[in-house]
This record gives C-alpha cells, sequence and structure tokens, in this order.
C-alpha cells in the first residue's frame, strides 16, 4: 500500500495549491521523492498536457484512455520488457502464457515505441515470410500499430493455426514499407539440431530455449561426446535467439560449464543481487573441445546469458556480431483497477560483471559482412546450410587452425 | 507568456537523403500568426481551470509512478517517467498529434524559420560513412571549397565512425561566427585533409525553378515554410522577366510534405484573384476560421495557364494549395492522389520547453470536402516513372542520390537553364504537364476541370 511519506513539509504549501488547483489529490498519496521540486514540476506537466489535450484535441477523448494510454507510454519508456496490461489484458496474460497453438515465430519487442522484430526462429512462418531481425512492423491486417505493449503484441501473433496477418514493414535502407503476410501455425518440436562439419568441427543449433531445451541440448553434446573420432570443435550457433528463460539458460550452460557461475542478477538495492550457477553432476565434457559461439543482433536473453558465461569462462570465442542486449528479470505487479504492471525489476550480469541489458556482448572476433546478394527484400527465405553460411565458415578456420584458445585469451573478456 | 502556434504537419516525407539543416528533407510547419490575412487565430491565454479527472485512473498512474519509482530495476527520474506518460497519452490520439522533448521542439523551429546557423551542406550516411551530398552555393561550406561526395571522416578532430546523422547534423551546426573543422577524405587526396569553415546564417530555400523554351515556368516547393510566399514571388517576377510572354506555369508540390496554414494561404493567393481558400472547424470556435484570396493582391500571374503537380507524398499544405486551385478550377492537376491529410495541428509550447503537436481542426477546400484520408484527387491521373522491375528499391535509391549528387535533378540545375526533352522523358508527369500547356486551351478543359459527381 502506498502512503505518503515523510519529507512533506517544506514545499508542500505551494504544491498543495498547485495540485488542488488542478484536482489532482491522487498526488497526496505518492511517497516523497528525493527531489520534490523538480518532481512537482514534473508532474505539473503531465496535468496540464492531459488539461490541453482533453479541451483542445479536435476529437473529444475520454480521460481514462488518456490515463491508460499515459500508463503504457511510461512503462514502454523503460525497457522492451515492461508493459502495463489492462485488466482484460492481464487475465489474457495469465492464462494465455501456456500451449500457444499456432504462432508467427517471432520474438517482437517495442522499441522506442516502434514493433520491432528481435528474432525470427528459423523455419517458422515469419522466417519463411521473409521478416528479419530489426524489422519494423507497421500495421497489422490493415491496423496501424500503436501503443501497443509487448506483451500485447506477442499475443496479436498467437492464434488459431491458419489465421494469415497482413502485416507493413518498414525494413532498414528500405524505401518503401513491404507487404508481408504470415499464417500461424505451430512452431517445430525440436529447438536443437546439430550437425558435422568438416575439420571435425560439430555444429549446434539452437532455434530458440523452451524447457525442452536443455534436455535436447544434453542427449546432443552427449552424442558429439561419445563421437570417433573425437571432435576437434564445437560451434555453438546463437545467432538469432531471443527467446527463452533465465532457467532456461542456466540449465543449458551447466551442461557445458558445471557448477561454474553462470549470471548474477541485480535489482536496485543490493540486498536483490543474486548468482546463479550451474550443477557440477550437469556437466558433459571434463575436457571440453574448442568452442566458438555464434552471436548477433538477434541473440537476447537466455542465448546472451549463455554466450555472455562461456566468454567469461574463457571456453569460448565469440564470434559475430554485438548482441541485442536485452536480459532483464521481470515481476508483475496488480493495480487497484485490475489492470497490472509487467516491469523489469533485475538486470543480467556476466559472471564477471559486464551489464548485459542496454549494453550487448560485443564479440571478440568480428563476422565477415557477408556481400550483398541479389535476392529481392520480398522473396521468402530458404534456409541456408552451415556449409554456405560465412560466419559458420569463418568460425570452422578459427577452430581448425586451433586458435580459438590463444584468441579467446588474446581478446578482453569485456570490451570498453 | 506563452504562445500558440499554428502548423500543418505533412504526413510522409519521401525526401531522398537528409540535409544537414534541412534543405532537403522533412516535413515542415511554420507559425502561422499572421494579422494580414482574415480568420486569424488569436492565442488564448494558458488558463489552469479545473481539470476534470476522475480520481480513480489517476490513483492507478500514482500507484504506477510510485511502484517503479520503488522497484523498477534503476532509478528513473520523474521526468522521464511523465515524458513517458505523455508520449504515451498522445500516442492514443491521431498519428499527427505527438509531444516533442525539450530537442525536439528547437529542431523543429531551426526547420521551420527557413534559416539556421551552419555551414551550409547537405549529408547522408552512404555506406555508412558520412558524406556530403551537396555544399549549397554561395555559403561557407561551398566557398571553402567542399564538394559533393566528400567523406567527412572526423568533425572537430572526431571520428565521425557510427554517428548518426542527427548527431553529425548537430555537430556540425552552431552559433554564427563560430568555427567547425571536418575532416574531409577526397578521391585524390593522398590522407585526409581539414578544412575549418565559420558557420553563418544559411537560408533553406523552399521553392526552386526552372524554364522551358516555349514560354512555360516549372516551380517547385518543397515544403511550406516562413521564407515560401518571399521566394515564389522572386521567381515568378524573374521568370515574368525572362520569358515575354509567360505562356504557362507549372507548380511541382509533388513529394512536398507540407507546412504553414499560412504560407498555403498565402501561396494560393498569389495564383487566385478571389474567392475561399481553405476553411478549419474544431472542437473550439478559436479553431473555426475562413480564409479568402485577398482581392486585388493577387501576384501577376493570376490568369497565366497553371498545371499543378501532385503526388502521394504531396500532404497538408500542398493539399490546400492543390485543393483550392482545382475547387476555384483555377488549375488543372495532373499526377496521383495526394497523400490525405487533412488536419491542422497546433503547437503548444510547455513551460519546461517540451511541447505538444495537437490535432485541434480540419480543414476543408473551398467545395467543402476534407481532405482527410481522402486526398486531391488529380484532374489526370499519370502515373510516376516506377523503377526497372528487377531493380531494388535500395539501388534506385542510390541512383537518384548519385545523380543529385552530381547535381543533375532536375532542380540541381540553374533557374535559367532550360529544360531538356532527356529530363522531360525522365518524368512522364512533367511531360503531361508541359505537352497540355503548349497547346493550351485543351479541347476538353471544361470536362477536366468539372467537379466529378
Amino acid at each position: 500500500m502506498i502512503s505518503a511519506g515523510p519529507g512533506w513539509g517544506r514545499s508542500a504549501r505551494r504544491l498543495a495549491v498547485v495540485f488542488l488547483a488542478l484536482g489532482l489529490a491522487a498526488y497526496f498519496l505518492l511517497p516523497a521523492w528525493a527531489a520534490p521540486a523538480s518532481n512537482y514540476d514534473s508532474l505539473r506537466l503531465y496535468t496540464e498536457a492531459l488539461f490541453e489535450i482533453t479541451h483542445k484535441y479536435v476529437w473529444p477523448k475520454k480521460e481514462d484512455a488518456l490515463i491508460y494510454g499515459s500508463l503504457r507510454g511510461m512503462m514502454n519508456s523503460l525497457d522492451p520488457d515492461s508493459s502495463f496490461l489492462t485488466a482484460k489484458e492481464y487475465q489474457n496474460y495469465l492464462h494465455g502464457q501456456k500451449d500457444v497453438p499456432a504462432e508467427a515465430g517471432l520474438v517482437l519487442i517495442v522499441k522506442d515505441n516502434l514493433l520491432t522484430v528481435a528474432s525470427v526462429i528459423d523455419g517458422g512462418s515469419g522466417f519463411r515470410a521473409g521478416l528479419k531481425p530489426g524489422d519494423h512492423i507497421l500495421k497489422i491486417n490493415g491496423h496501424m500499430v500503436r501503443n501497443l505493449t509487448t506483451q500485447e503484441a506477442i499475443r496479436r501473433f498467437q492464434g488459431a493455426p491458419g489465421t494469415t496477418l497482413k502485416l507493413q514493414v518498414l525494413r532498414n535502407n528500405e524505401v518503401k514499407p513491404l507487404d508481408l503476410t504470415v499464417t500461424l501455425e505451430p512452431l517445430g518440436v525440436s529447438t536443437v539440431t546439430t550437425r558435422y562439419l568438416d575439420h571435425g568441427v560439430a555444429y549446434i543449433r539452437i532455434r530458440y530455449f523452451n524447457n525442452q531445451t536443455p534436455q535436447e541440448l544434453a542427449t546432443i553434446l552427449g552424442n558429439i561426446k561419445r563421437k570417433q573420432p573425437p571432435v576437434k570443435g564445437i560451434i555453438l550457433d546463437l545467432r538469432n535467439n531471443a527467446r527463452g528463460t533465465m532457467e532456461e539458460a542456466v540449465r543449458s550452460t551447466s551442461l557445458l560449464l558445471g557448477n561454474k557461475k553462470i549470471l548474477m542478477a541485480k535489482g536496485r538495492s543490493p540486498k536483490t543481487e543474486e548468482s546463479f550457477s550451474g550443477k557440477d553432476r550437469d556437466l558433459i565434457f571434463k575436457t571440453m573441445p574448442p568452442l566458438v559461439v555464434l552471436v548477433d543482433h538477434g541473440t537476447a536473453r537466455a542465448a546472451e546469458i549463455m554466450a555472455g558465461a562461456l566468454r567469461d569462462d574463457a571456453r569460448a570465442t565469440l564470434l559475430g556480431a554485438k548482441t541485442l542486449g536485452l536480459c532483464g528479470l521481470t515481476k508483475t505487479f496488480p493495480l487497484e483497477d485490475g489492470s497490472a504492471l509487467v516491469m523489469t525489476v533485475a538486470q543480467c550480469y556476466t559472471p564477471k560483471g559486464d551489464k548485459i541489458q542496454g549494453k550487448g556482448l560485443e564479440p571478440q572476433v568480428l563476422g565477415v559482412t557477408p556481400k550483398a546478394g541479389k535476392t529481392s527484400a520480398k522473396s521468402p527465405r530458404k534456409e541456408i546450410t552451415p556449409e554456405q553460411d560465412p560466419w559458420v565458415q569463418q568460425a570452422v578456420e578459427l577452430l581448425s587452425a586451433k586458435k580459438s584458445k590463444q584468441v579467446a585469451q588474446k581478446a578482453p573478456a569485456s570490451q570498453k | 507568456m506563452i504562445s500558440r502556434k499554428l502548423w500543418l504537419w505533412g504526413g510522409v516525407a519521401l525526401a531522398l537523403g537528409l540535409a544537414c539543416g534541412w534543405g532537403l528533407a522533412g516535413p515542415v510547419a511554420v507559425f502561422g500568426q499572421n494579422s494580414n490575412l482574415p480568420g486569424a487565430v488569436k492565442s488564448p491565454e494558458p488558463s489552469l481551470s479545473p481539470a476534470p479527472f476522475s480520481n480513480a485512473k489517476l490513483k492507478v498512474f500514482a500507484q504506477a509512478l510510485a511502484l517503479i519509482e520503488e522497484q523498477y530495476a534503476e532509478p528513473k527520474t520523474t521526468k522521464d517517467l511523465v515524458y513517458g506518460a505523455i508520449q504515451g497519452a498522445v500516442g492514443t490520439l491521431d498519428p499527427h498529434s505527438s509531444f516533442m522533448t525539450p530537442e525536439e521542439f528547437r529542431e523543429l523551429q531551426i526547420e521551420t524559420k527557413g534559416k539556421f546557423s551552419g555551414i551550409g551542406i547537405e549529408i547522408t550516411l552512404k555506406d555508412r560513412v558520412l558524406t556530403v551530398v551537396s555544399p549549397i552555393e554561395g555559403t561557407p561550406a561551398y566557398q571553402a571549397g567542399i564538394k559533393a561526395g566528400d567523406q567527412i571522416v572526423k568533425i572537430n578532430g572526431v571520428s565521425t565512425k557510427h554517428i548518426t546523422l542527427m548527431e553529425a547534423v548537430k555537430k556540425i551546426r552552431g552559433a554564427k561566427g563560430s568555427k567547425v573543422t571536418l575532416t574531409i577524405n577526397r578521391e585524390g587526396f593522398p590522407h585526409p585533409k581539414d578544412f575549418v569553415i565559420t558557420r553563418e546564417i544559411i537560408p533553406i530555400h523552399s521553392v526552386k525553378a526552372r524554364i522551358l523554351k516555349d514560354g512555360i515556368g516549372y516551380i517547385r516547393i518543397t515544403n511550406f515554410q516562413d521564407q515560401t510566399d518571399h521566394d515564389l514571388q522572386a521567381y515568378i517576377k524573374k521568370m515574368r522577366k525572362r520569358l515575354v510572354p509567360l505562356k504557362g506555369l507549372i507548380l511541382d508540390l509533388r513529394n512536398d510534405p507540407g507546412g504553414l496554414l499560412e504560407q498555403a494561404v498565402r501561396v494560393s493567393d498569389e495564383f487566385l484573384k478571389s474567392g475561399l481558400i481553405v476553411y478549419t472547424e474544431g472542437r473550439s470556435r478559436s479553431q473555426n476560421m475562413r480564409f479568402y484570396a485577398r482581392t486585388g493582391q493577387e501576384g501577376k500571374v493570376a490568369t497565366v495557364p497553371m498545371v499543378v503537380l501532385i503526388n502521394e507524398g504531396s500532404a497538408s499544405a500542398s493539399e490546400i494549395v492543390a485543393g483550392a486551385l482545382k475547387d476555384q478550377k483555377r488549375a488543372v492537376i495532373i499526377g496521383t492522389k495526394s497523400f490525405g491529410k487533412g488536419s491542422v495541428q497546433t503547437i503548444i509550447p510547455m513551460e519546461d520547453g517540451s511541447a505538444l503537436r495537437l490535432t485541434t481542426a480540419l480543414y476543408f477546400t473551398p467545395s467543402g470536402v476534407t481532405i482527410n484520408d481522402k486526398g486531391i484527387h488529380p484532374d489526370i491521373v499519370v502515373q510516376e516513372k516506377k523503377p526497372p522491375a528487377n531493380e531494388t528499391l535500395q539501388k534506385f535509391r542510390d541512383e537518384l542520390l548519385t545523380r543529385h549528387m552530381r547535381r543533375e535533378g532536375l532542380t540541381d540545375k540553374a533557374w535559367n537553364q532550360p529544360i531538356t526533352q532527356a529530363e522531360l522523358d525522365r518524368d512522364p508527369q512533367l511531360k503531361t504537364a508541359v505537352e497540355l500547356l503548349r497547346h493550351w486551351p485543351p479541347k476538353n478543359l471544361a470536362q477536366l476541370l468539372a467537379t466529378p459527381e
């Protein structure tokens, strides 16, 4: 429960005049802030803005809608994981999280007020429709996307199998928006695949994380361990992977690091600091083959935790491009009228203390820029094999030259 | 004192590169106080009467604010949160309403005054390298010898790697009389060279012109800002001297995102003898205005045959001009349907330097048609030349940019250099306009100008 805190004394009288004049007694329920004067100025700015809108906007506007809009805007301004949910959306959120019948295979976030594709799951319908990480979705079925929260956006892209969504998509470097159509469908079952490449290199692809991923990865790593002749190196592909929970990341990373520290979570106060480690019995390799982890702008959340932990342990070389930097732990706070806030309360740090949220992880080896292909922006994408993939080839070279370890030691563990 | 300002805001900006100092791109809006024209707005004083908000919802807002203050992963200032909240509130309105931070508001004011203090170059990021599109003639950059295609590797000694266009613009601009050092990499330079340039006031020209051999004048308005009517009048004067007789005028409003309502009225007035130009209707009576052409004030071209070019990038102020000239049967409209942005925004400055841009009225053409969502329909539909099917838009865009950098665009050349046949062939809409004016009056003129339905 919120209560008026101490420290109201000094400027209270002046403020009382202002806020009572505005009919905003509700603010007296707020606790005291560190720097009252500027905060009150800010609040006065808010009420002034609401006043102008209700009086001058060409079409009359309900104040409730404005305040709900404000809450959305305020939460969206925090980070892509924080959202305001109306009472109805909150109910959907509580009941709709499990067993999604069909989806577009996209990881969506709201960034700078734009609905943005953070990653596109391999082989999903969004992937086949040609969506790419970084795309901004402007319209869904002809409706302009405005003031949508991340949670609500995710829900729009879930539904009955066969549902089609017509999207207008703005892509960097494209002059005009693209029209793409995605059909919702169930995502395939397996999240991890593997393949043996030349030079004794094993390639592991994690498409996204779910609660099956640690088990799937354990099976695959077990197979790699038994492989004869022994593999000389492993490529772990975490590109374009932004879905997964902290727990899934910890369990998966534990297979490679055993009981080592995997991440730290820090909130507002030092008391909230917590570190998470794996278990020794999970450890699959006694001696790990050299490891290269592929990352890019679509690498976030669980994948970032895993990449950060492997890098800090000097077990792996990160190759590719800087990661997205989205790795917050959220908590839900129900509000008085049945609505709720989903809010980031703690952020992830790598074992060595590098903050991931908002910063991302820098790769130790930059991926070579692929030459611009002649494919049209709208053409559906085909999955390319690892043999055709320039970064995978770069990783193979790194591993077959057995440079991996040296590279990892030479490169600074954390940049800047 | 807080004053209210009346703006029109274009919905689209299809212009090429961003200009340093906004020469080329950008939807533009300008101050609209004007006592000369009938129906000018009287700015109401800000009044703080009791707001009618229900405490229940505000209590929820207060609860949320407190929760963020206490529990969010990192400290946030109330100001940041309130800015986010106002953004969100405005986000529930129409797409033309918005909230501007003090910085954004200052940028907009610079954009719309028709001048800024800088060195006078258009810049873009070409293959991620900060590149000069063109130095504006007569500016300090031009005099210092900056050339189109020059790569700016450093600004005041700081590398431009990873810089955004906005940041670059901000760094290059500055107070009049101050200096900026650009380190330029140019083909033929053995190593990058420093150029020290003194900033000056640079006018932004929103009107450009060309002529045709057979007595036809071509005028392009890129946006409607403070200086537009003056620039327009100056070109008309020059054309009337050069082209005797002046047989026809082409007013090109393609990709013109709009600007000031007052300027739309003044530009229309230049071509009309009398009659209604536009009227607006809002929720409050102060937003209801009617704008008429001032009899006896028209320019000397009020009877010259005229064609207006529009496309889907013509918005707001452009649509007012096209709508007035169409409804008054003053000009034949050629091109494709315009954007359809028929609302008026008022800029409301807030006390901390930020501002609200609110849609406060809708405007209507003289015949009472709202432009909102509908747009202006051309009398003769002519499509733009499409890029070849196998060419990507990016490539098409690059080619346009290259052409502009070589000063080969239609309005990159001197105004008195006649438009060539090759240039006409590149632009079917312009070509149709020229054909029409060459054989004026067309046999079906009455039919062309007839109001459909």
